[in-house]
C-alpha cells in the first residue's frame, strides 16, 4: 500500500476517537451490569437524548451550555427510569430486562420524535475547538482531539475513583458480591442509584460530544447500541479494563478494517466477537469469572 | 415439556377457524394482513421452540428469516433454480447457519447468549447490506412465487397464497409439537431446567442446543422464503436486529413456552400495528408501553395470563361443585 | 472399578485435595466420612469431571478418564447425585427419570420418536421408581412432592443412567433420622454389583451400608479400611468426632 506515515497516523487518531466515544457509552453500561446485573438496552437511547438536549440547549446558550447541562438532564431522565422501572426489574431475569428496555427504546424513540420532530438537527463545533491542530506530524481536527482527550480524562478519573477512593472500593465490592457488600454495611441500593445516574450522565455526555460529528436523529441511539454491546461483550461485563480494551479493539478493527479490507470491514468485528465468545464465553476481562 | 390442554386446543381451533374465515371472506388488504400474521406466526413458533423450551433467547431469528428470504431470492432469480428446490435449499442453508450459531453460542448463557445471537444477526445484516450480490441497500426484486398450477392452485392470487401460508403454518405447528415431544426436544427442556445435571447424566449438551437451534433456524428460513414470495421484493431491513427484537416481543406478548401463545401474540401484534398506525405515526410508543406493561405485570403474556386465570377459574368451579367443607378454603378463594 | 492416583487440587492457598489415592473394587460400597470442609464434595467433583485436578489421575473400569469431560465419563458409567437437589423442577418425577434413562438408552438426541414412550426407557423408569420408592409420585411435578421424595428422586435420576459406579453426595442430607434409616435400607437393596461411593455425615448410618470406609480430613485420606477398624480407631475419633462435636 502506498500510504505514508501521516495517513496511518490519521487512521490511528480516527480509531482512537471512535474508541473513546464508545468508551464513554460502554463504561456506564458495563458497570451498571456488573453491579446490578441489569442489562439496559435503552442505554443508547440515553445517548440520543443527550444529543437532543445538547442541541436544544446549544440553541439557547451555545455549545458549552449543552456540554455541561445535557449530561445532567440525561441523569435526570435516568433517575426517572430508575425509580419507575429499573428498581422493580432488578431481580428479573436477563430476558425480562432486555424486553423492558427494548420497550423503552421504542417509547423513547417516538418520544424524541414527538418533542424534536423527525428532521435531523445539527450542532456547530464550538469556536474554541474549531479548525485543525498539528499533532504527530499531521493536521487533525481539534474537536476530535478534544474527544480523545475527554475520553482519556474520563478513563483516568474513573480509574482513580474505582481504584483509589472509598466509593470505588465499595463499587468493586458490590460487583464482586453484592450480598457480601450489603453485609459489610454498604448501602448497596444507594450505590446502585449513584452508579446508574453516573452511567446515564456519561451516556448523555457521549451524545453531546458526538452531536457535532453526526447529525442528531431519533435513531442515533439504535445505531450506537450494537457497537456498544459488542464492546462490552468483547471486553467482558462489569470491568473498566474490559470497557476500555473492548472500545480500543472495536475502534481500531473498524477503522483499519475499512482501510485494509473494505469488503470485509463490516463483518470483521462481528467475526471477532464470535471468536471471542468461542474462546472466552464471558469476554476478555470480566469482572468475575 | 409441552402439553396440550383443553384451553390450548380451544384457542387453536378458534385461531384456525378465524384464519380460514378471514382467508375466504377478506378482500385484498385483509388478505395481506392475514398473510403477514401467518408468516410472523411461523417465525415466532421457531423462536418459541428455542427460547421457551430451551432458554436460548435469540436475537437473531429475524436475521435467520432474512437469510432464508435472501437465499430463496438468490436461488430462484440468479441461480435459476425451480422455486420448490430454491425453497428447500433456502431452508437447508438457514438451518445450517443456525446450527453453527447454536453450536458457537452453546457455551454462553443469559445475556451473553442474547448478545452472541445479536452479533451473528448483525453480521448477516451488514454483509447483506454491503454486498452487491444481494443488491445492497436497494434489495432484490422480481421474486416469483411457487408454481402450484399442476394441482390447480394459482399462488399469485392473494387468497390462495394466504391459504398456502396457513397450510404451512399448520404443518409447522405440528412439526414443532413433534420436535418438542421427541427425545431431542425433551432433552432440550431438561437442559433449560438444569444444564449441569443433564451433562452429569451424560448428555452432550452443545449438540442438543445446536441441533434444536438448527431446526428452529430451518423454520425461520421457511418463514423467510414465504416472506420473500409474499412481497416479491426483499431488502436488508428484513435482517435488522429490530425485526428479531419484534419477534421476541411477539413471543413474550403472547406467552413464552406455550406455542399457542405466540400465535395469539402474532395476531395481536400485527392487528395492533395496523390499527395504531392508522391512528398515529407513533405506534412504536404504543407497542413500547404495552411491552413494558406486559413484562412488568409478570404475567406470561396474553395467553399465559388467560391460562393461569382460567386454571384458577376452573379450580374455583370445581371446589364450588364439591362444596369444600373447610371455611379457610372459601376465604382464600374469595 | 474406580480408582484415583495421587489426586491433588488447590484453590489459591487452600489445599483442598492432598494426594488422594483410592481404589474401589466392583460391587464395593465405600463411605467417605469427614468433617465439614474436609474436601469430600471437591473430591467428587474431580471424580466426575466438574473440576480438573492439578495433578494425579482418575481411572474408571481400568481406563484413564482424567482428561474426559463430564458427559463422557457419565456415558462410561459414572453417575452422581448431589448434596443439594439438582433436579428438573418444572417436570414430573417420571420425566426426570425419563431424561436420564433416555440418555443411557441413546434416545436423548433422537428427533423421530418420543423418548418417554420408548419401551427401553419405560423399563428403566419403572425399575428405578420401584427401587427408590417413587411409584406413587410418578406423575407429580417435582415442586409438588415433599423434600424427602425429592431426595429419593435425586438418587433415582442418578440410578436411571444405569451406572457402573454411583457416587452419592450425602443422600440423606436434610432428612430426619427415621427417613435416613429407610434410605439406607433402600441403598442396601440396590443390585450388589453396583459400585457405590457415598459421602455421609452421620457415622452410625454410614456403618449400615459401608463395606469399607475412607476418612478425609483437610483434603487428606487419614483412614482407609474396614468399618470395624474405623469404629475402634482412636485417630478417627479424634479427628472426625472431635470436629464433629465442634461443628
Amino acid at each position: 500500500m502506498a500510504h505514508d506515515l501521516g495517513f496511518w497516523t490519521l487512521q490511528a487518531l480516527n480509531a482512537l476517537q471512535l474508541s473513546m466515544l464508545l468508551f464513554l457509552l460502554s463504561i456506564g453500561l458495563t458497570v451498571i451490569f456488573g453491579l446490578m446485573h441489569f442489562v439496559n438496552l435503552a442505554h443508547g437511547s440515553l445517548y440520543a437524548l443527550g444529543a437532543y438536549f445538547a442541541a436544544s440547549l446549544a440553541a439557547i446558550g451555545g455549545y458549552w451550555m449543552g456540554f455541561f447541562l445535557a449530561p445532567v438532564a440525561v441523569a435526570g431522565v435516568g433517575i426517572l427510569l430508575y425509580s419507575g422501572l429499573i428498581k422493580r426489574m432488578r431481580k428479573s431475569g436477563p430476558m425480562a430486562q432486555v424486553l423492558v428496555t427494548f420497550g423503552l427504546i421504542f417509547a423513547l424513540l417516538d418520544l424524541t420524535r414527538i418533542f424534536w420532530g423527525d428532521l435531523a438537527l445539527a450542532i456547530e463545533v464550538p469556536a474554541l475547538l474549531d479548525g485543525r491542530t498539528a499533532i504527530l506530524g499531521i493536521e487533525y481536527p481539534t474537536y476530535r482531539i478534544f474527544i480523545i482527550a475527554l475520553g482519556l480524562f474520563i478513563f483516568g478519573a474513573l480509574a482513580f475513583v474505582l481504584g483509589r477512593t472509598q466509593i470505588g472500593a465499595m463499587i468493586r465490592a458490590g460487583v464482586d458480591n453484592d450480598a457480601m457488600a450489603a453485609c459489610l454495611g454498604i448501602n448497596v441500593e444507594r450505590l446502585f442509584f449513584i452508579v446508574f445516574c453516573v452511567g446515564c450522565a456519561l451516556a448523555g455526555l457521549a451524545g453531546v460530544v458526538a452531536a457535532p460529528l453526526l447529525s442528531v436523529t431519533p435513531d442515533m441511539g439504535l445505531q450506537i447500541l450494537i457497537p456498544t454491546l459488542i464492546v462490552i461483550v468483547i471486553g467482558g461485563l462489569g470491568s473498566l479494563k474490559g470497557a476500555v480494551t473492548g472500545s480500543l479493539i472495536y475502534g481500531f478493527v473498524q477503522t483499519f478494517g475499512a482501510v485494509l479490507a473494505p469488503q470485509l470491514a463490516s463483518v470483521l468485528i462481528y467475526a471477532l466477537l464470535a471468536a471471542v465468545l468461542v474462546i472466552k464465553p464471558v469476554g476478555l476481562f470480566p469482572a468475575k469469572g | 415439556m409441552f402439553r396440550h390442554n383443553a384451553l390450548r386446543y380451544t384457542v387453536l381451533v378458534l385461531l384456525a377457524s378465524g384464519a380460514l374465515f378471514q382467508a375466504f371472506t377478506a378482500e385484498y388488504f385483509g388478505l395481506e394482513i392475514l398473510t403477514e400474521i401467518l408468516i410472523l406466526a411461523i417465525l415466532v413458533l421457531a423462536l418459541d421452540i428455542v427460547a421457551g423450551f430451551g432458554g436460548m433467547v435469540s436475537l437473531c431469528h429475524g436475521a435467520l428469516m432474512g437469510v432464508g428470504a435472501y437465499a430463496y431470492a438468490l436461488f430462484s432469480t440468479k441461480a435459476g433454480v425451480a422455486p420448490p428446490v430454491a425453497m428447500g435449499g433456502a431452508v437447508a442453508v438457514t438451518g445450517a447457519a443456525a446450527w453453527v450459531i447454536g453450536a458457537i453460542g452453546s457455551r454462553s448463557h443469559g445475556i451473553y447468549f442474547i448478545m452472541a445471537t445479536l452479533a451473528f444477526g448483525q453480521m448477516a445484516y451488514s454483509y447483506v447490506f454491503q454486498s452487491p450480490v444481494f443488491g445492497g441497500d436497494d434489495g432484490l426484486g422480481g421474486i416469483s412465487r411457487l408454481d402450484l398450477s399442476l394441482v390447480g392452485i394459482d399462488l399469485t392470487d392473494s387468497r390462495s397464497f394466504a391459504l398456502f401460508c396457513l397450510a404451512i403454518l399448520g404443518a409447522v405447528y405440528g412439526a414443532s409439537v413433534l420436535i418438542l415431544r421427541s427425545g431431542l426436544g425433551r432433552s432440550l427442556t431438561g437442559v433449560m431446567h438444569n444444564e449441569q445435571r443433564m451433562r452429569a447424566l451424560g448428555l452432550t449438551v452443545w449438540r442438543v442446543k445446536a441441533d434444536v437451534f438448527g431446526l428452529s433456524g430451518m423454520i425461520a428460513g421457511l418463514a423467510g422464503t414465504l416472506a420473500a414470495q409474499h412481497i416479491m421484493y426483499i431488502s436488508p431491513g428484513l435482517l435488522s436486529w429490530t425485526v428479531s427484537g419484534e419477534a421476541l416481543v411477539v413471543v413474550i406478548l403472547g406467552g413464552l413456552g406455550t406455542l399457542v401463545g405466540p400465535l395469539v401474540g402474532a395476531v395481536a401484534f400485527v392487528v395492533l400495528k395496523h390499527e395504531v398506525s392508522a391512528l398515529t405515526s407513533y405506534w412504536h410508543l404504543v407497542v413500547g408501553v404495552i411491552l413494558i406493561g406486559v413484562v412488568m405485570s409478570r404475567a406470561n403474556g396474553i395467553f399465559g395470563w388467560v391460562e393461569s386465570h382460567s386454571g384458577a377459574w376452573i379450580e374455583r368451579r370445581l371446589s364450588d361443585a364439591t362444596r369444600d367443607p373447610e371455611p379457610e378454603e372459601a376465604v382464600s378463594d374469595a | 472399578m474406580l480408582e484415583t492416583r495421587n489426586l491433588d487440587k488447590s484453590f489459591g492457598a487452600v489445599h483442598v485435595t492432598r494426594d488422594v489415592s483410592l481404589k474401589l473394587e466392583r460391587g464395593e460400597r465405600r463411605v467417605i466420612l469427614g468433617p465439614n470442609g474436609a474436601g469430600k464434595t471437591t473430591l467428587f467433583n474431580q471424580l466426575v469431571g466438574e473440576l480438573t485436578p492439578d495433578s494425579g489421575s482418575v481411572h474408571l473400569a481400568g481406563e484413564d478418564v482424567t482428561a474426559l469431560p463430564v458427559a463422557n465419563r457419565a456415558r462410561r458409567g459414572l453417575s452422581r447425585s448431589y448434596q443439594k437437589n439438582t433436579l428438573f423442577d418444572g417436570l414430573t418425577v417420571e420425566e426426570n427419570l425419563g431424561l436420564a434413562a433416555a440418555v443411557h438408552t441413546d434416545n436423548a438426541t433422537r428427533l423421530w420418536h418420543d423418548s418417554l414412550t420408548r419401551p427401553e426407557v419405560r423399563e428403566i423408569v419403572d425399575d428405578v421408581a420401584e427401587q427408590v420408592n417413587l411409584m406413587p409420585y410418578l406423575h407429580a411435578t417435582v415442586s409438588e412432592v415433599s423434600y424427602g421424595v425429592r431426595r429419593q428422586l435425586e438418587v433415582g435420576v442418578a440410578l436411571a443412567t444405569r451406572p457402573l459406579v454411583l457416587l452419592m453426595d450425602e443422600p440423606t442430607s436434610g432428612v430426619g433420622p427415621e427417613m435416613s434409616k429407610g434410605f439406607h435400607e433402600l441403598l442396601n437393596n440396590l443390585p450388589r454389583d453396583l459400585t457405590m461411593l457415598i459421602i455421609e455425615h452421620d457415622m452410625d448410618l454410614a456403618f449400615d451400608v459401608a463395606d469399607t470406609i475412607t476418612v478425609l480430613n483437610y483434603g487428606e485420606v487419614v483412614f482407609d479400611g474396614l468399618p470395624e477398624a474405623a469404629r475402634g480407631s482412636k485417630l478417627l475419633k479424634e479427628i472426625y468426632l472431635g470436629s464433629w462435636e465442634d461443628a
